[in-house]
């Protein structure tokens, strides 16, 4: 009869994994329909996981410290990524705030549940990816029966310290920047770390194959640097076949994640909650960033988006999406890390595509990579935490969406299309030996404009119209899947006509068949009604 | 039971609380009454531990809110104007939830739920099956005042608690904050619904850019300020003159 009085910390653990299973908001009626979908989707993405980390059979007759290094650089550029986008909500949160902080709960138990989640889901994602090295590695011709544990507990310690470098690099902002800058530098820390988890996944390429033509990791000083490469020491000592130089690697694997695990966990937790303060702080702001908006004022005024935006209408969800992708915090938390890779592999298949051998490939698939960009960027500013305000758009005297879905198109088109595509032009210009090769990017750049109408017309994209939760759906996952494939598929089919000496009418076909495509695609936004208000 | 020491919070250069010094006693209804941006909210948030002050300091239940801010938590219930909770937990999970974090055990936490869902006049199916995100917005108000007594705290902060709730909820929301200040508990109200907090509270405080403009029982300030209302006196202080003529003049430009 006597209930045992609950312990805060079990009860915040359960309260954020519920959360992220089912996500933070919800506009479903019923309980048992929401989380469905979202353990689904973690169902799924485990499966993948398993799948994916098959590729370990590929390293069967690698040395152990190859397998090792290639798993941990995997798991750690998984568990990063998966950090990096979550930890922004799951950190500092302003509506958890309001509900929490007067809440009985020291700071230091509202952080470590927190990440105590954090890492917990980052087990399940890297144990589901690791299923392939675990066998690999305990009956391979290179294997260990004590492979399994070890690597199980180095994985523990690689999760736990992605986890801490990431929650550190939060705080050190919060400390470092005041509040009015603070939600720009986490968005772009945020951004940064994402980048970053590309960039690093595309290095391992060429140090795993380095690695793997010496066999040992003796007298590579690099290594030093490599997080994969301590916990791949660790590996190598606690399964007894370490060389001098993996001690080393495993004595900064343990001493650098008890530093972060320190720093982070024990020494930050306790200025936790000022972080969390001052996010509840409704300071006076600074409305509008004048020099900023006046540069969107230019070029709403600026040929041809004057005549573009000559829909009252349509200028004003111009202005609005605008307004989003550059100032809210929310917006940006979402949109730039989902967008970091698809913005940064054009640039890391034309730098590879040079370096190599494949140079007109590489340029020709980061053509085929920019086109996605319209698609990705107008299928999150869909989405936002107060979409219910969008309900406005209906009370106003206009027919259907087509107006708002044009505005916030032209908006992606110019904020973020534009200024990538300058790069790779100027990329192409100075990194190719062959400045032509700028041609190359053409077919993805014809299919661009059709890839920027798709979500309008399929999804009926109206900008800041749905809750964030929708964007988490396995059939928005699926849909992107098969467009990734479509839009490399198309530079493929050009570099293949092109040996064959067709380029040009390939182009031009393509071009032919884009144009209807738009022509289509616009008639069918033209025709969308409104749905009835739920 | 509520005690404010030089209680300052500055915004960079703009200080929006200003040295506050205050006493409320246990079972005292205090209307809380300023025009936007006065700095009641901030007041409401020092007090509960959401915002650090600049300086001074505060005792409620004679826990100092800078050493002992987890005693002061303990000690206090908040209802935010926001109304702010976790939408995709049901009523029942969030509430449990909350319960939890205040140590009390699951059995006594049910029990006392299902006594604010028979006040509230709740039903138990849509606290167990709907998410919070599909509730109206009267009924979430009523799962965030729930929230704010569960662990029935001695010292209560009402922010415009009565907003969404419907003329029934309101009226039982006010006969049940006055029988439990007549129990003892010290109340903070509030609000910009001014009648109400004539009625409702034993003492008025109409803060205006951090400070305190007047203090005292609504009666003898209108009183002593010549003024027929609580309404008249508030917008005398705070600088509401000739609002009427203004909306005149202004509804002079809807004409076609």
């Amino acid at each position: 009869m006597n209930d045992p009085a609950p312990s805060p910390a079990k009860t915040l653990q359960r309260l954020y994994l519920t959360l992220f299973l089912r996500g933070r908001s919800s506009r479903g009626l019923n309980r048992s329909e929401v989380p469905a979908s979202i353990g689904r989707k973690l169902l799924g993405t485990l499966a993948i996981y398993v799948l994916v980390g098959m590729v370990a059979f590929t390293y069967t007759k690698a040395p152990s410290f190859v397998l090792s290094f290639y798993l941990h650089g995997m798991s750690l550029f998984f568990l990063g990524m998966f950090i990096a986008a979550s930890a922004g909500e799951i950190l500092f949160n302003k509506e958890e705030a309001e509900i929490l902080l007067h809440r009985p709960v020291d700071s230091r138990t509202l952080l470590w549940s927190k990440v105590a989640v954090m890492v917990r889901i980052s087990l399940w994602l890297a144990l589901a990816f690791n299923i392939g090295g675990f066998i690999v590695g305990s009956f391979g011709p290179n294997g260990s029966l004590l492979f399994a544990p070890v690597h199980l507990l180095s994985t523990c310690m690689g999760a736990l310290f992605c986890s801490g470098s990431v929650v550190l690099l939060y705080q050190i902002c919060l400390r470092w920047f005041g509040r009015e800058r603070l939600d720009n530098i986490m968005t772009t820390t945020q951004v940064i770390l994402m980048v970053a988890m590309v960039v690093g996944s595309q290095l391992g390429q060429f140090v795993i194959p380095a690695l793997g033509s010496i066999g040992s990791p003796a007298g590579k000083w690099w290594l030093f640097l490599l997080p994969p490469a301590w916990f791949a020491g660790l590996n190598e000592v606690l399964t007894g076949r370490a060389e001098i130089s993996s001690y080393f690697h495993a004595g900064i694997g343990i001493g650098v994640t008890a530093l972060v695990a320190f720093l982070a966990f024990k020494v930050m937790a306790d200025t936790y909650e000022e972080g969390l303060q001052t996010l509840a702080e409704t300071r006076p702001r600074k409305v509008r960033d004048r020099s900023r908006r006046g540069l969107i004022d230019k070029l709403m005024d600026l040929p041809p988006l004057s005549w573009l935006l000559r829909n009252p209408v349509t200028r004003a969800s111009f202005r609005l999406s605008s307004a989003y992708l550059l100032r809210d915090r929310d917006m940006k938390l979402r949109l730039y890390p989902g967008l970091a890779p698809i913005m940064v592999m054009p640039l890391v298949f034309l730098i590879q595509g040079i370096s190599g051998k494949g140079s007109e490939i590489g340029v020709a698939f980061s053509g085929g990579y920019l086109g996605l960009l319209p698609f990705m960027a107008m299928n999150l500013l869909q989405y936002s935490q107060n979409w219910q305000a969008a309900d406005l758009y209906r009370l106003a005297p206009v027919p259907g969406p087509a107006p708002f879905i044009r505005g916030a198109t032209w908006a992606v088109c110019t904020l973020l299309v534009m200024p990538t595509l300058l790069v790779l032009v100027i990329a192409v210009g100075f990194l190719s030996k062959k400045p032509e090769h700028a041609f190359l990017l053409l077919p993805g750049l014809i299919a661009l404009p059709v890839y920027a109408l798709i979500p309008g017309a399929i999804e009926k994209a109206v900008p800041l119209s749905k809750p964030t939760e929708e964007a988490k759906s396995a059939m928005r996952g699926a849909v992107i899947f098969i467009l990734m494939i479509s839009a490399l598929a198309l530079p493929g089919i050009g570099m293949a006509v092109r040996s064959q000496g067709f380029y040009w009418q390939f182009l031009l076909l393509e071009g032919i068949f884009a144009a209807a495509a738009c022509l289509a695609l616009n008639g069918v936004i033209s025709r969308k009604t409104w749905d009835p208000i739920e | 039971m509520i005690s404010l020491h030089s209680l300052t919070k500055r915004f960079g250069s703009q200080t929006a609380v200003d040295s506050l010094t205050l006493e409320i006693p246990a079972g005292q209804i205090v209307g809380l009454l300023g025009p936007n941006g006065a700095g009641k909210s901030t007041t409401l948030k020092m007090l509960t531990g959401m915002l650090a002050p600049s300086s001074g300091t505060a005792t409620i239940c004679g826990h100092d809110l800078l050493e002992d801010p987890i005693g002061v938590k303990r000690n206090v219930g908040f209802v935010p104007d926001s109304g702010a909770v976790f939408e995709s937990l049901s009523g029942l999970e969030y509430l449990e939830m909350i319960a939890a974090l205040y140590g009390i055990p699951a059995t006594a936490a049910r029990e006392r739920i299902q006594q604010f869902i028979a006040f509230f006049d709740l039903s138990f199916e849509t606290l167990t099956d709907k998410l919070l995100g599909a509730y109206s917005k009267g009924m979430r108000r009523k799962v965030v005042i729930t929230a704010a007594l569960l662990h029935n705290p001695p010292v209560v902060f009402f922010d415009e608690p009565l907003d969404g709730l419907d003329a029934n909820a309101a009226v039982g929301f006010k006969a049940l904050i006055q029988t439990l200040a007549r129990e003892g508990k010290a109340i903070v109200y509030s609000s910009h619904i001014l009648d109400v907090v004539e009625r409702v509270c034993d003492r008025v405080i109409i803060i205006d850019q951090g400070k305190v403009r007047v203090d005292g029982a609504p009666a003898a300030l209108v009183a002593e300020h010549g003024a027929h209302t609580l309404e008249q006196l508030f917008t005398s202080l705070t600088g509401g003159n000739d609002l009427e003529r203004k909306a005149e003049d202004f509804a002079k430009t809807f004409r076609p």
